[in-house]
């Protein structure tokens, strides 16, 4: 590629934080370069919209070609990314990392829970003493977290708007979309927790609930997770690329594989270095600063592959902390069935996609009082109901006492829609154990050395599994349930794998302090002024709420500060 | 005696030769970076969404096919308005499934075949007729031993039912069986009605919540 003029900016990927970013660097009028490792992606032409399973090959079951079963978003990618390989060091807990191929990238089929870190979540080292403080407060985001949530279109507002919880932060009238009305299963379990002293909020989820710059309203049918071609559920392909298009000021290159940011004269970057996944060719673009957004163990892969004679461990590295302090979401998850619901009318269960309800953490005051075996909490997810039948529909047989023949299409009616399970999602702190580095002899099929993860859970995150399951199974029994799976409560049992809730971040973070941080508060490296990361790699915790709208609203704020910064002359 | 005619078509079982021939030749009709393939015959990691294909040849038998359909209406017998699965195809469905190349798939390849044979062969020697030929009463009394757990075909059972039932309410016929009413666009989601909302609360009283 000939390039007379630098581009003001190159960003490496078009997620969460490469979209916003690239929005808003546009819109400020610089010109930005954005460079996708997958393929080019239309939610608008490709997704399969109202599709039945049985139109699907295997009634649309996972398999190793679409992990998360044949309709789900995700392109060439998975848990595993043919031909670019990742290890788990010998000895270590296993890590998993999923990854897709594709702009956009993982918010076309994310969990579109976008809940906001609350105020203890920015100072967790001044309250108990463990992993570290953000160089920001709440206050200090808040206003980057209504502005992403106006253009994003979240819901949580309504008839139990306000909950005024204890480190849930609400947002400000007139922002939040209505929560659609609770399932007939939701207002159950509601009131099944709510019998424990367990308050329960209207799910805050990433799905307009009424038109907005010329998205249409959800119609509530079609899992989000296949993307959303009416635009009504967030994906940076729908909402935040196109309008970034649009300004003339952004140009994307997909099937773009970054692998190193390349220096300049000085302390400066000077651009960066990628592969065309169909060509193989390795293609050099100059920018005047450069903006990692490539996910958080991806950006520091490609800290990691850009050391040279000068940085010997990596680039931006004098702290020596690229790749550690990776975290993940801690996760366990049960299963009931509740003869209360059985026989019920049949009604519309398909709803938004997501829960309407979750749980946020209510035990704040009994950690104060120390009267629970782990310092951070969790919230809690939630699903049932009549949903649009898969393959696991023949599990609901082993209910009724007619094993085949007459009779047993009745006890499959009378029990379609009694199933509920419920899953925890806590806050992990980051430890010594859990990192990334490359791998001293595993190369992708580009010749580029890939990750090594090492993975360990600490007690915290063990006891808080268990804690999630005693919960549940508690509440299961209280409904006069049974629980079908998910009961053992120990929480090694209990406890999912890294990376396995796909909430990793870390490994770049962001601090006050060189010497322990990657970046400054403004994902501004401390070592090359106009290198910065602006993806989930600069979170130094990871609080129990899911990141991906903070990723955002960091992403918006710290763009806008680069903007700035630009415009005065300093990149 | 031919219980089952498939409900594939000539079409479609063009259309699985010609998605297999784009497999090895390496055509796609949209530009991509490459067309991957963890599983060798799978439909790869980048498939057309809108208009999906089960590239893989299928494997059983005619006879086989015909055990598998006499075998999901003894399941799920027809109940009018309600379709049997073979009516609606769920035995080229189960072809489909045995026949692929994933590994959990494989599992049940062998289950599946094996205990399709076995229960023809069992019903030839018991009754002096195959499992499709025999009169019903004797079709139903194998499966009722089968369906016992404990019996050492039950796994062959299970497996079955699960293809079947899977099978069967994943299709449009199945929804209006089990009483799935979304997949429709609606301008406001209703929530469930008053009166089951009364229902609801009358039980959720009797337990005290």
């Amino acid at each position: 590629m000939k390039q007379s003029t630098p581009y003001d900016v190159v960003i490496v990927g078009s997620g969460a934080g490469g979209g916003m970013s690239a929005y808003i660097l546009a819109k400020k009028g610089l010109k930005v370069l954005m460079l996708e490792a997958g393929r080019d992606y239309k939610p608008e032409e490709e997704t399969p919209m109202f599709n039945t399973n049985d139109e699907a090959p295997l009634r649309g079951v996972s398999t190793p070609d679409k992990p998360f079963g044949y309709y789900d978003a995700t392109v060439d990618g998975g848990w595993t990314v043919p031909g670019e390989p990742y290890t788990t060091a010998p000895g270590k807990e296993e890590f998993m990392w999923w990854r897709p191929r594709m702009l956009g990238g993982r918010t076309n089929h994310w969990g579109r829970i976008s809940l906001r870190f609350g105020e203890y979540d920015f100072k967790p080292y001044s309250r108990d003493g463990l992993g570290v403080d953000w160089p920001m407060t709440y206050e200090e985001l808040a206003p980057w977290y209504d502005k992403t949530e106006e253009i994003v279109g979240v819901t949580g507002g309504g008839e139990f708007h306000g909950a005024n919880l204890e480190n849930t932060p609400d947002s400000p009238p007139g922002i939040l979309h209505e929560t659609p009305n609770r399932r007939l299963h939701e207002i159950m379990l509601a009131r099944g927790f709510e019998s424990m002293g367990i308050p329960v909020a209207p799910m805050r989820a990433a799905i307009i609930q009424k038109p907005m710059n010329g998205r249409q309203a959800c119609f509530y049918a079609t899992s989000c997770g296949r993307g959303c071609s009416i635009k009504a559920m967030f994906q940076t392909t729908t909402v935040l690329i196109p309008p970034a298009l649009e300004t003339g000021n952004l140009d994307i290159i997909t099937d773009a594989m970054v692998y190193t940011v390349d220096m300049g004269k000085g302390d400066k970057a000077e651009g960066v270095t990628y592969i065309d996944r169909k060509t193989g060719e390795h293609k050099h673009v100059k920018a005047r600063a450069v903006v990692l957004a490539a996910s958080a163990a991806e950006s520091a892969r490609i800290l990691l592959n850009s050391k040279n004679g000068r940085h010997t461990d990596g680039l931006a590295n004098s702290s020596g902390t690229v790749g550690k302090y990776l975290m993940d979401t801690v996760g366990a998850s049960t299963g009931g069935h509740i003869p209360m619901l059985e026989g019920m009318p049949p009604r519309n269960d398909d709803g938004m996609s997501n829960a309407h309800i979750y749980v946020p953490w209510w035990g704040y005051g009994q950690q104060a009082r120390g009267e629970l075996p782990f310092p951070r909490g969790y919230h809690i997810e939630v699903g049932g109901g009549q949903r649009m039948p898969g393959m696991g529909v023949a599990g609901l047989a082993k209910y009724g006492s007619a094993p085949f023949g007459k009779g047993l299409r009745e006890e499959m009616r009378r029990h379609y829609g009694t199933e509920v399970y419920l899953a925890g999602r806590g806050e992990m702190i980051p430890n010594d154990d859990c990192y990334a580095e490359l791998d001293p002899e595993v190369k992708d099929r580009f010749g580029i050395p890939v990750l090594r993860f090492h993975w360990k859970w600490a007690d915290h995150e063990i006891n808080q599994a268990s804690h999630m399951r005693q919960t549940f199974v508690e509440l299961i029994d209280r409904l006069g349930g049974k629980v079908t799976w998910g009961g053992d409560t120990d929480g090694r049992d209990a406890i999912a794998k890294g990376g396995e809730i796909i909430h990793e971040v870390g490994c770049a973070r962001m601090g006050d302090d060189p010497n322990t941080s990657v970046v400054n508060n403004w994902g501004q490296s401390w070592d090359v002024k106009n290198l910065f990361v602006f993806d989930g790699a600069v979170l130094p915790s990871n609080p129990d709420k899911n990141p991906t709208l903070t990723i955002m609203a960091l992403a918006m704020r710290n763009a806008t500060h680069l903007a700035e910064e630009a415009r005065k002359g300093n990149i | 005696m031919s219980y089952y005619t498939s409900k594939i078509d000539r079409r479609t079982a063009l259309k699985w030769l010609s998605a297999a021939a784009a497999t090895t030749l390496a055509a796609p009709k949209m530009v991509r970076a490459a067309t991957y393939v963890k599983t060798p015959n799978g439909y790869g990691t980048d498939p057309d969404m809108l208009n999906p294909t089960a590239p893989w040849e299928r494997i059983m038998t005619n006879r086989q096919l015909q055990v598998a359909a006499v075998m999901t209406d003894i399941i799920l017998p027809e109940e009018p308005p309600h379709p049997s699965p073979s009516q609606i195809g769920v035995p080229d469905f189960i072809n489909e499934w045995v026949s692929s190349p994933y590994e959990q798939t494989q599992k049940d390849k062998k289950i599946v075949l094996g205990g399709l044979d076995w229960i023809d062969a069992v019903s030839k020697s018991r009754f002096g007729a195959g499992y499709v030929e025999t009169p019903a009463e004797n079709q139903t009394k194998i499966m009722a031993e089968i369906a016992k757990a404990g019996n050492a075909n039950y796994k062959f059972f299970d497996r079955f039912r699960t293809l079947t039932l899977g099978g069967y309410y994943t299709t449009p016929a199945g929804f209006k069986d089990i009483g799935y009413i979304g997949n429709v666009p609606l301008e406001h989601y209703p929530g469930p009605t008053d009166e089951m909302k009364a229902m609801l609360e009358t039980r959720m009283k009797e337990i005290g919540i």
